[in-house]
């Protein structure tokens, strides 16, 4: 039975990550804004930025003020999806448990996804912006109920090691 | 007190395989795709670890496999890129080039990383890069090492490896609705 302390762990996990992921979510927005209002230095260091990440072809990016976001519908898709996924995380999961979601529900998640990516590598089909936004916030949203839980747990064991350690040296001084 | 499994190992093969997959020319632009070389190193790296612990693995221990394949793919990935950089600035430029002519849009930030890497090779910058890939490969990674061993870890405690309960042996991350 997890400790309000563990629950309070999970939370604060959860809060961080929420935040991280809509300042990213942010700067995706950030990017074309700044550059329709010539703020072009900045906007560039925002593309920049995310262009390692994604390929960034603007035929395949949503536009804000005439500018292509900073990563393509995909991209887009799994990043939104992601935070989706966290707010979601209090009403599904809530913070006394630690759980990671079926292989199914992974699996169901992913698969729409790959077909279209690997489709449209393949050159067997050119998928349309929204269906690409679409199969990516569904892979999204299964995200971060892996990461909380992942990270969460790696401080609930480190404290635990902790507790144990010091229970270890007290029956040694004994 | 439970034994910690052995991470490195593991984070060191699939990190480098990754990291070569990132840092050649073409294969690397696999990473465009969701991290994909990340994720799947990420997640290999959480299968090796599964298949060499006998004892049941938690979401923790993907994490922390996870993160330092990450970390490894980062540094690898630099330094399979450094000597390929020309070769790579080069091809990136007759692809875009060609692009132009044919009338294509240029992707948002590829130009600047051009412009920026015609510039002189800096360290400084080298470091900076280094640092961001590593940070960003090592959240990405954690999170392939988490899906990895919720699919691959031994979901039940093999008879001859079960250790007795206690306080330094938490259940581990149990699928859940």
């Amino acid at each position: 039975m997890p400790t309000s302390s563990s629950a309070r762990s999970v939370r604060r996990i959860w809060l961080l990550s929420l935040v991280g992921a809509a300042v990213w979510l942010a700067a995706i927005f950030l990017a074309p804004w700044l550059a329709g209002r010539g703020r072009t230095g900045a906007a560039r260091f925002i593309y920049a930025a995310f262009a390692p990440l994604c390929h960034q072809i603007p035929d395949r990016c949503f536009r804000l003020s005439g500018h292509p976001l900073a990563v393509c519908g995909r991209c887009l898709g799994i990043y939104a999806g992601f935070v989706a996924g966290l707010l979601l995380y209090p009403l599904i999961r809530g913070f006394r448990r630690l759980a990671v979601p079926p292989a199914w529900l992974f699996a169901a998640l992913t698969v729409p996804m790959a077909i279209d990516a690997g489709a449209g590598l393949l050159g067997l089909w050119r998928s349309p912006i929204g269906l690409r936004l679409a199969t990516g916030f569904a892979w999204g949203t299964v995200l971060p109920f892996y990461f909380v839980t992942g990270i969460a747990d790696y401080f609930r064991t480190r404290r635990d090691r902790r507790m144990s350690r010091a229970l270890e040296i007290g029956a040694a001084k004994k | 007190m439970t034994q910690r499994p052995e991470y490195l190992r593991p984070a060191l093969i699939a990190g480098i395989v990754a990291g070569i997959l990132s840092g050649l020319p073409f294969i690397g632009a696999g990473n465009c795709v969701c991290c994909l070389w990340i994720i799947g190193g990420a997640a290999v790296a959480a299968r090796m670890l599964a298949a060499a612990t006998p004892t049941l693995l938690k979401a923790s221990d993907g994490a922390v496999v996870g993160a330092l394949t990450g970390i490894v793919a980062a540094v690898t990935d630099a330094l399979v890129s450094l000597p390929l950089r020309q070769f790579n600035m080069g091809l990136a430029r007759r692809i875009l080039d060609k692009a132009a002519e044919l009338g294509g849009q240029l992707p948002s930030g590829i130009q600047d990383i051009l412009n920026q890497s015609a510039g002189a090779f800096s360290a400084g910058w080298f470091l900076l890069g280094l640092l961001v890939s590593a940070a960003v490969f090592a959240i990405v990674g954690a999170l392939g090492g988490i899906i990895g061993v919720s699919l691959f870890a031994k979901k039940v405690q093999p008879p001859a490896a079960a250790a007795p309960p206690g306080p330094a042996a938490p259940p581990p991350a149990a699928p859940g609705p």
